[in-house]
């Protein structure tokens, strides 16, 4: 066990989450010169934000902003940084908290320069997590083409450790044998900003995820459309390939809804109203139907509501899909109420995107560590413990929103330490 | 609609729909996953997502006039599935509630049956009625343990024939009491039953130049209806309520089996009774007619006692609001049974004073709920069933010509 505790009363600052809330966060603080401690339960940083596209409104691709701030923090000695660690306990309270954290094991040390030789040995396969499951990886891979830390990943439960990466590999990068790390570290007050993860779609029933591959989820249809995903950008219906002629955006997939999510996860109509753009530039003639309770376009995205609303490829129908029902030339027929014409629609569709909300994802941790929670799981900042919440771990929030309440929560941090 | 409709909300209909089950009604936002996931709704007309925006608005007579209301069997999937909690199924309940005492002839009498408070009257009303002419009729005494052994409850009201020997004195009080009740609510039924038909008939333009013929409406419309009603085909479509069929079903049977013992009894001692002796007594055990009558008595109390239990569960799951529209029902149909079955059970074990206070209850619960029928849950028997020949109807050639 090693100990890289801050120097005693110095006041660090531990940011749970490196996403680009998290990334925000830990800028901000070292950069008035806090010691900040960066922690990332994935192998790469970036969260939610590496996996998209582009981001809306203004349609650049994630490598603009990710970067910007992945520079920073190489260059700033202040933060230091952990990939694959995650919280395991918290002792103290403000101002001295104690907090031990946990590595996994990567299996590739700092020697690696992405060079590829290790994968193109491998002879295991794991379904890829960052493009959801829609295609393989090696057990020995780098998360995606920009990951940083720029080094390959191994996957333990993928893995049956024949070694013929390690002899592939001309750098010793790699350690089969690396074991998990424990540490612990002092700092003064602690960020969660650990993010959200896409509602599990397979939760609401009706909407029937998993009975046809022509359903697909919001992140799903990122990946789908991102230069570096499963179909290298082409969106096409996974398991057939096919090129959809006919696309269904399911609004307000588990959010709004008591049974679920029951607040509204505020990015899915700007998510849907993005991603139909992409489909206008990938298929002119393709033709696409949002079946939504209300858009919501708030603030200065109505401007991109109302251009997409004029397009005469698109139709808005006020009614929710509340049944999917799988076809058998690989299809599907989305069903809701036209609740102006009070008529049952029936459209038939290529592919159906599911607009899945956003779950908090730091509710396990958060509650491993008794930190407090409302009743959806987001985390409360409490400027007494010195506890506070960034980004989606503390509501649901689109990328601007996330930015301006990390770097909020980056100066209570910083305010909480001294 | 969309286009100028100035809505003019009916605020006391409001709270009545909330006192009546349906507190939920405000948290509709209109999602539509109602209509969708209905087992029931059709395509072209689907339902409850638009009834709750009128019920939200106060619209009644827009709601009085629409037959999905109507079609609703309450399975529960749209209450299951409803995003808000705004429980349509339980909104729809209290309109039909609500629809009953719009309908119901007389109308006092209608807004007596449609409120707990009331409970009391309503029950008083029988026990005082039936209790005067129990005491008139000269049978208020208990007889000796021979004589009961022997007449049953045959001299319940008194020895003897009247009206020139043409009936016993017992089965004379007895149809005058019952005859008119039954004549009253099949009247008022019928009346309910025609206005509806014909606000409905307006609220889907339907020609009236050219409308059924009797005949046409009773082989067409109705029979259908009632033949898809006893085979429980839209229960069975239900969702989440499903296993309401399980106590509905042997209740209606029962009801039916009961209909034919009545009848029987009816005929037998009113009529054959007039030319043959000593078919006054209690029918013997072992006969077919007498078997059924005891099936179906079980089976009554076996069915209303599986939906007793089936609304306790909805109430607790769901959240349902316990409504007396609901409970006076079951209540009623639950009492008729067990003073029934309990004045046979203590008729046979021999005491007189318990089986006549029984029998008493029996005449008056019979009462309740056949008199009260029209205004109460049980008019969805009439209601209903005229509701889903109206469907046919609507589906017609009579209703899509005229568009």
């Amino acid at each position: 066990m090693t100990d890289e505790r801050s120097a005693s009363g110095a006041g660090g600052v531990l940011v749970v989450g490196g996403g680009i809330s998290g990334l925000t966060t830990a800028l901000e603080a070292a950069e008035v010169g806090k010691d900040v401690f960066l922690i990332e339960k994935n192998p790469y940083m970036g969260g939610r934000v590496a996996q998209l596209n582009q981001y809306f409104p203004k349609l650049c691709p994630p490598s603009c902003g990710l970067e910007i701030n992945f520079k920073r923090v190489k260059n700033n000695r202040k933060i230091r940084m952990y990939t694959m660690t995650e919280v395991q306990s918290v002792s103290g309270s403000a101002g001295m908290y104690q907090v031990t954290l946990e590595t996994r094991p990567r299996g590739v040390n700092n020697n690696c320069t992405g060079c590829n030789a290790c994968v193109e040995v491998c002879p295991q396969e794991r379904d890829n997590d960052f493009n959801f499951g829609m295609d393989k990886s090696k057990a020995i891979y780098k998360a995606h083409e920009m990951a940083f830390p720029m080094k390959y990943v191994i996957d333990a439960q993928a893995c049956d450790k024949c070694g013929k990466c390690v002899e592939a590999c001309r750098y010793n990068a790699i350690e089969l044998d690396m074991a998990a790390k424990t540490m612990t570290v002092d700092v003064s007050s602690i960020v969660w900003a650990t993010g959200w993860n896409p509602y599990d779609p397979t939760k609401m029933e009706n909407l029937k995820y998993g009975s046809s591959q022509a359903i697909i989820t919001n992140m799903m249809m990122e990946r789908l459309a991102a230069p570096g995903g499963p179909t290298d950008g082409r969106i096409l219906r996974p398991g057939d390939n096919k090129e959809p002629e006919s696309f269904a955006f399911v609004q307000c997939a588990g959010s709004r809804d008591e049974n679920h999510l029951e607040y509204c996860s505020y990015i899915c109509c700007m998510a849907t109203l993005k991603q139909i753009t992409y489909i206008r530039e990938r298929y002119p003639e393709a033709r696409v139907t949002v079946f939504y309770i209300d858009l919501r376009s708030p603030g200065k995205y109505e401007k991109f509501r109302e251009k997409l609303m004029a397009d005469d490829k698109v139709t808005f129908i006020k009614g929710k899909v509340a049944d999917i029902i799988a076809e058998d030339d690989g299809g599907v027929t989305v069903v809701a109420e036209n609740a102006v014409t009070g008529e049952k629609v029936h459209a038939k569709v290529d592919l159906a995107v599911l607009a899945t909300g956003m779950e908090p994802a730091g509710q396990a941790a958060a509650a491993k560590v008794g930190v407090d929670m409302d009743s959806n799981g987001f985390i409360i900042s409490d400027a007494g413990k010195g506890m506070f919440a960034a980004g989606c771990a503390k509501k649901a929030a689109d990328v601007v929103t996330s930015t301006q309440n990390s770097t909020a929560a980056a100066l209570k941090a910083i305010q909480a330490s001294r | 609609m969309s286009e100028g409709m100035r809505v003019e909300p009916d605020l006391n209909f409001i709270k009545y729909l909330k006192s009546a089950g349906g507190d939920s009604v405000k948290k509709c936002f209109q999602c539509a996953t109602c209509s969708v996931v209905c087992p029931l709704s059709s395509d072209g007309n689907p339902f409850p997502r638009k009834e709750m925006i009128w019920a939200q608005w106060g619209l009644k007579e827009r709601l009085a006039g629409d037959v999905n209301v109507l079609l609703c069997h309450q399975c529960g999937d749209c209450t299951a599935y409803c995003p808000r909690g705004a429980k349509p199924g339980d909104v729809l309940g209290a309109i039909r509630a609500y629809a009953y005492t719009h309908y119901g002839f007389p109308q006092g009498l209608a807004k007596m049956c449609s409120s707990g408070k009331n409970f009391p009257l309503l029950l008083g009303i029988p026990m005082v009625l039936i209790g005067l002419l129990w005491f008139l009729s000269g049978g208020m005494h208990v007889p000796s343990v021979e004589i009961f052994k022997e007449a049953g409850f045959g001299h319940f009201f008194g020895e003897g024939k009247v009206l020139g020997g043409l009936l016993t004195k017992n089965v004379a009080f007895i149809d005058l009491i019952f005859l008119p009740a039954f004549a009253f609510a099949a009247f008022a039924s019928f009346k309910g039953a025609t206005a509806m038909w014909n606000k409905m008939s307006t609220s889907v333009n339907a020609n009236q130049d050219y409308r059924p013929s009797a005949k046409q409406f009773v082989t067409e419309f109705l029979l259908p209806s009632m033949v898809e009603t006893l085979q429980h085909k839209r229960f069975n479509e239900c969702g989440t309520n499903q296993n309401r069929v399980k106590g509905h079903l042997p209740l209606v049977l029962a009801f039916i089996g009961l209909f034919i013992v009545t009848n029987y009894a009816f005929i037998v001692k009113d009529i054959i009774g007039y030319f043959v002796e000593g078919l006054h007594g209690p029918i013997a055990m072992g006969n077919p007619i007498k078997i059924l009558a005891n099936i179906s008595a079980i089976a009554m109390i076996v069915g209303v006692g599986i939906l007793w239990a089936n609304r306790s569960n909805t109430e607790e799951s769901q959240g349902s609001s316990p409504t007396f529209y609901d409970w006076f029902l079951i209540g009623v149909i639950m009492a008729v049974g067990i003073t029934g079955l309990g004045a046979e059970l203590i008729r046979l074990l021999g005491i007189p004073s318990f089986a006549y206070f029984f029998y008493y209850m029996h005449l008056v619960s019979i009462f309740m709920l056949f008199f009260y029928m029209p205004y109460t849950k049980f008019a969805h028997m009439v209601y209903r069933t005229v509701a889903m020949a109206f469907e046919r109807y609507r589906e017609s050639g009579f209703v899509i010509k005229a568009d």
